[in-house]
């Protein structure tokens, strides 16, 4: 039973990372900053599937959300602009 | 301020609200802790050479990539037409100007980034690989490992330049053409045990893995005395492949300088 506990604390930890990342990236001006606070959302996420004993979803969600969303979201802020007025 | 504390305190009720309908039953009756049927009916044919039922097996110790590419391979094959035709979608977009080469020689970020990256780039496509080549074995599949991949080439977009990666050989002709070779050999691989079943005269599926009791024919269900799992190894490292190379173009024509961008929209206003 203790280890379900354990398991039940990261994800709450994880889950609670993950809110006040979003909260942060929809909050932010700066749209590099809000790219990075959704990398972080994307990583408690992550996470949250591996304790939930989901790691096909995992390998796909790291490599897509983590690596290949930023990056295309950093070369339109490129050519739109990096401050939102 | 004032408009951030009341964005926090709705999100926080919301949360604490949606929690609360769940702990009192809101989704409903929770399945029984214990395996369901299809469950048992599945661990019990995925892999298991001493289960008496072996006429309906995957020979695979993964039981995801098992159900993927094996027990309903039909819709993962649609699927991946399905992300063919978006990636068709994307290229629409910018048909004139992606053939097209830069003229110009950006110079890329520093040193330390560049050989940071370098060994980097290595690493994430070994590991893509071996996500592909266990994927019978390990957690992973095609589509895990071919994203996996797609993001060396973006990695290397960013630090180096886009010129570096078409200097390299990674250009927009050569990856519509190996993702689509990789998109017909998923389509051979599927029709394969059915052609040879017919050449034989013998009875075949589509997207038969191991023989069937009355379709003799299958895939070999070990490489170097590994288990394979027949059909799943093929399907997986052609997927990996469509998917690397579909991602790699997109990115490709999406780092298109704004001056070439702008000559493929400059005709519109004058409607030709």
């Amino acid at each position: 039973m203790m280890a379900v506990d354990i398991v039940m604390g990261l994800l709450a930890a994880s889950a609670l990372i993950s809110v006040i990342a979003t909260v942060l990236a929809v909050q932010a001006r700066d749209l590099l900053k809000a790219v990075i606070f959704s990398a972080l959302q994307s990583v408690a996420y992550t996470l949250m599937y591996f304790m939930l004993m989901a790691p096909d979803i995992v390998l796909v969600y790291a490599a897509v959300a983590v690596g290949i969303y930023p990056l295309i979201l950093i070369l339109l802020i490129k050519k739109v602009g990096r401050y939102e007025v | 301020m004032l408009r951030d504390v009341a964005f926090a305190v709705t999100l926080v009720v919301f949360i604490v609200l949606l929690a609360v309908a769940t702990g009192l039953g809101g989704l409903g009756p929770l399945p029984p802790p214990r395996l369901r049927p299809l469950a048992v009916n599945v661990l019990n044919t995925t892999y298991n050479p001493y289960y008496a039922a072996r006429n309906f097996t995957a020979d695979a110790p993964e039981a995801v990539t098992a159900v993927v590419w094996d027990y309903r391979g039909l819709d993962t094959v649609f699927e991946t037409a399905v992300f063919y035709g978006a990636i068709i979608g994307a290229l629409a977009l910018y048909r004139e100007v992606s053939k097209r080469v830069e003229e110009s020689r950006p110079r890329g970020l520093s040193t330390i980034v560049k050989v940071s990256t370098a060994v980097m780039v290595v690493a994430i496509a070994a590991v893509g690989v071996s996500t592909a080549m266990h994927g019978q074995l390990t957690p992973g599949g095609g589509f895990q490992a071919g994203s996996i991949i797609a993001v060396a080439p973006v990695v290397l977009l960013v630090v180096f330049s886009k010129s570096f990666l078409e200097k390299a050989g990674v250009r927009y002709a050569k990856m519509v053409a190996l993702r689509s070779a990789a998109l017909v050999g998923i389509g051979l691989a599927a029709l394969a045990v059915a052609i040879a079943a017919g050449a034989m005269g013998c009875w075949g599926y589509v997207l038969q893995n191991q023989p069937k009791p009355d379709a003799p024919l299958g895939y070999p269900p070990r490489a170097l005395d590994v288990p394979s799992g027949g059909s799943l190894m093929v399907f997986n490292v052609l997927e990996m492949l469509a998917v690397a190379a579909g991602f790699t173009v997109v990115f490709l024509v999406l780092s298109t300088s704004e001056k070439l961008a702008k000559e493929e929209v400059v005709g519109e206003e004058h409607g030709y």
